[in-house]
């Protein structure tokens, strides 16, 4: 057998070149990874919207980092997603665990910035201490839709700087849902409102709100009803709708039973249009599961971005990535909201080129650009972003009826694909 | 009219969510509270079965039903059976039961509001004027069915008797060579597959939430409260009962009130009738 000898000073010479090479490996390596960006993630990943928000903002920081990150100054960072389960959306769970996670973010996992949650505005609103305390950046991309969250920071900007909020308020999205009546009122001639409410503090502030506002306008409420959560029977109610003769059917649910009252008033042939903020139906699976039940219901999302428009054209990139890396459509609204925020972020550290926490807040209260709901803008006092139903110039949410197993926008005008259709029993 | 029919409805849905606590609890003296994991459970497996593995809809439902019964009498003989005798044992074990299933289900993803069972016959019927769907309809026929089978089951075969025999009077049973354990493990799989048939009548109606375990478990429990525990007619008494009340609030107060009302009855009930409408558990003590 043949034994391959070295030669003495042969190996040595070779053991000196693999350790300096090793070295400038290393160091290369070393320089070429710059320390990412943490993003902290505080959410209930165990609901729907939760899950929804994760992937929308898992999909941005994919995509960024595909590109190498972000710009800091001419150095590319790359994005470090940590999340936590905050459990704020299952009954009973006190808010303390959303208050937590998000503390444990920021000071174990080293969060620069947390965006997506909490969702449930009882837990966004402690957290607003929690940021604030530690001066880290918060910017909320799910849920939350109480206007004290952007009143707070209004009062006290010192305090509450560092949080901001692109889900929008209830306040507006119900102005903006009168204004949608009106012009129904004004195409079909329909005046008579039955609304149906979930009862839960926003459902039940919303069809109060728009009760006032409807009747207002001139329009006829002939109903107002509050479900429990977790009804399953809508017979006696939608009975109710069929015989004061109301036209518009408005419900306002964040309850998955609310498919039931769907089924029901398409079994039923109740002569009113069901156009409200019906959580449930929001999903593209819907409706499969319902065999077409859902049929012309009209459903509002917060924010528009979640179905593809020619009109925003950021979404229509959207909805073909999350397709592609999701197998679905994006469900939610909070799909669209937290896929954009992580870009809203990114486009504040670049223009601020560092991430030192007030030259980014001044760049977020400057920010001016276009996302998957339209132009994003904050209001530099309340750092509420700002929406009316043009999204050239701010955000705006969205109407889509099912129509043919598809969700197809019919409102806002500017983003519309269709003019809104009566069901059979209607015409 | 429509509040007799909806009524109704709505009436058998309440006992047939009860039937199967109601019969764990006559038979085996055990509150199983994890009732509502097995509907939920049974909803779940019939939705997997049809859209995952592709069975058709009866072979799902027939399958999922097994297999809830099995897991509900293996729930007795491998845990609940340790702890027997020691009611806050019992009530805490079968919780437990109950939410690691239902969690489960969460902690896997099944969360999206989109799995629902197609209803058995689709479209609607009206009747008198009031237009109601054929699931609703079915609902009722399958109450009434199960009822029936029951009664016959508790009164003309051997092994129901044996049941009724130890619900009666547990001792004289045990001495007629009748095996307590036994008894209980049947009681067991035979309210779990109580629970499975009226998670695959009902469900069709909504879609299948974890969520709905819970409030499947509140439903039952206040049926039987009110009804009586251990009481058959109790049980359909106190479903009619809270059944009409909750349709019947709805059309006067308002649907906001349902959950009220549900309370209040249970509160009525424990202060004058703590053994429920026709319940016999603490009859002696009430005497005295």
């Amino acid at each position: 057998m043949k034994v391959i000898r070295f030669d003495n000073q042969l190996s040595k010479l070779l053991l000196t070149l693999f350790i300096f090479l090793s070295a400038i490996l290393f160091n290369f390596s070393q320089t070429s990874i710059a320390q990412p960006i943490v993003l902290g993630v505080p959410i209930s990943r165990g609901y729907p919207d939760g899950v929804d928000a994760e992937r929308g903002i898992t999909l941005a920081v994919e995509e960024i980092n595909a590109k190498g990150g972000i710009n800091v100054a001419g150095k590319l960072r790359p994005i470090k997603l940590e999340i936590m389960d905050t459990r704020d959306l299952e009954p009973g769970v006190p808010v303390s665990e959303a208050l937590v996670a998000t503390e444990r973010l920021i000071i174990e996992k080293k969060a620069n910035f947390i965006v997506g949650g909490p969702i449930r505005s009882e837990a966004a609103l402690a957290a607003m201490d929690v940021v604030s305390k530690h001066k880290t950046i918060s910017i909320l991309s799910a849920g939350v839709l109480s206007p004290a969250y952007h009143k707070r920071i209004a009062e006290n900007y010192d305090k509450y700087k560092y949080c901001f909020r692109t889900t929008g308020s209830v306040v507006p999205m119900i102005e903006g849902a009168v204004k949608t009546f009106e012009l129904i009122k004004v195409k079909k001639g329909f005046d008579k409102v039955f609304i149906m409410v979930q009862d839960v503090a926003h459902a039940r502030a919303a069809g109060t709100a728009l009760k006032d506002g409807l009747e207002k306008k001139g329009l006829k409420i002939l109903g107002h009803e509050v479900y429990p959560t977790g009804a399953t029977d809508f017979s006696v109610g939608l009975s109710k709708v069929k015989a004061v003769g109301a036209q518009f059917l408005i419900p306002w649910f964040d309850m998955p039973e609310v498919s039931i009252l769907m089924k029901q008033w398409y079994d039923m042939k109740v002569p009113a249009l069901p156009i409200g903020y019906i959580h449930a139906l929001q999903d593209e699976a819907t409706w499969k599961a319902t065999e077409g039940k859902v049929s012309h219901s009209v459903v509002l999302y917060a924010k528009a971005g979640s179905v593809a428009t020619k009109a925003i054209p950021m979404s229509e990139h959207f909805v073909s990535a999350h397709k592609k890396r999701f197998g679905t459509e994006p469900r939610s609204e909070w799909s669209s909201t937290s896929y954009t925020v992580v870009y809203i972020l990114k486009d504040a550290i670049e223009r601020a080129k560092r991430l030192e926490t007030d030259a980014i807040i001044s760049a977020l209260e400057n920010i001016d650009m276009m996302g998957t709901y339209g132009r994003v803008k904050f209001d530099p006092k309340s750092h509420q972003i700002i929406e009316n139903g043009d999204p050239k110039e701010t955000a705006v949410s969205m109407w889509a009826q099912w129509l043919d197993g598809r969700r197809v926008i019919v409102f806002p005008e500017k983003i519309a694909e269709k003019a809104l259709e009566l069901p059979p029993w209607m015409k | 009219m429509n509040i007799i029919l909806f009524g109704i409805v709505n009436s058998v849905v309440l006992a047939l969510l009860a039937s199967g606590f109601a019969l764990v609890y006559g038979v085996s003296r055990l509150a199983n509270f994890a009732h509502g994991a097995l509907y939920i459970l049974t909803g779940f497996a019939t939705w997997l079965f049809m859209n995952r593995i592709g069975l058709n809809y009866l072979l799902s439902i027939i399958f999922s039903i097994l297999i809830v019964t099995i897991i509900g009498g293996m729930i007795y003989r491998l845990l609940l059976i340790r702890v027997k005798g020691l009611p806050a044992s019992e009530i805490i074990a079968s919780l437990a039961i109950g939410i690691a299933i239902m969690e489960i289900f969460r902690w896997r993803g099944f969360i999206s509001e989109a799995y629902m069972l197609p209803p058995f016959i689709k479209g609607s019927l009206s009747i008198m004027g009031v237009v109601i769907d054929w699931q609703r309809i079915i609902i009722i026929i399958a109450g009434l069915i199960l009822m029936l089978s029951l009664w016959l089951f508790t009164h003309y075969t051997k092994v129901g008797l044996s049941l009724r025999a130890i619900a009666q009077d547990r001792r004289a049973s045990m001495m007629a060579g009748i095996e307590p354990d036994k008894a209980s493990v049947i009681a067991l799989a035979l309210g779990s597959a109580l629970a499975g048939i009226s998670a695959v009548v009902i469900l069709p109606l909504g879609n299948i939430t974890v969520e709905t375990g819970y409030s499947v478990l509140i439903n039952a429990v206040a049926v039987c409260i009110i009804g009586g525990l251990g009481s058959w007619m109790g049980v359909l008494g106190g479903a009619f009962l809270l059944g009409f009340a909750q349709i019947l609030s709805t059309a006067f107060l308002g649907p906001n009130w349902q959950m009220v009302i549900v309370l209040l009855f249970i509160i009525i009930t424990l202060i004058l009738k703590p053994s429920g409408l026709l319940g016999k558990q603490k009859r002696l003590e009430e005497r005295v």
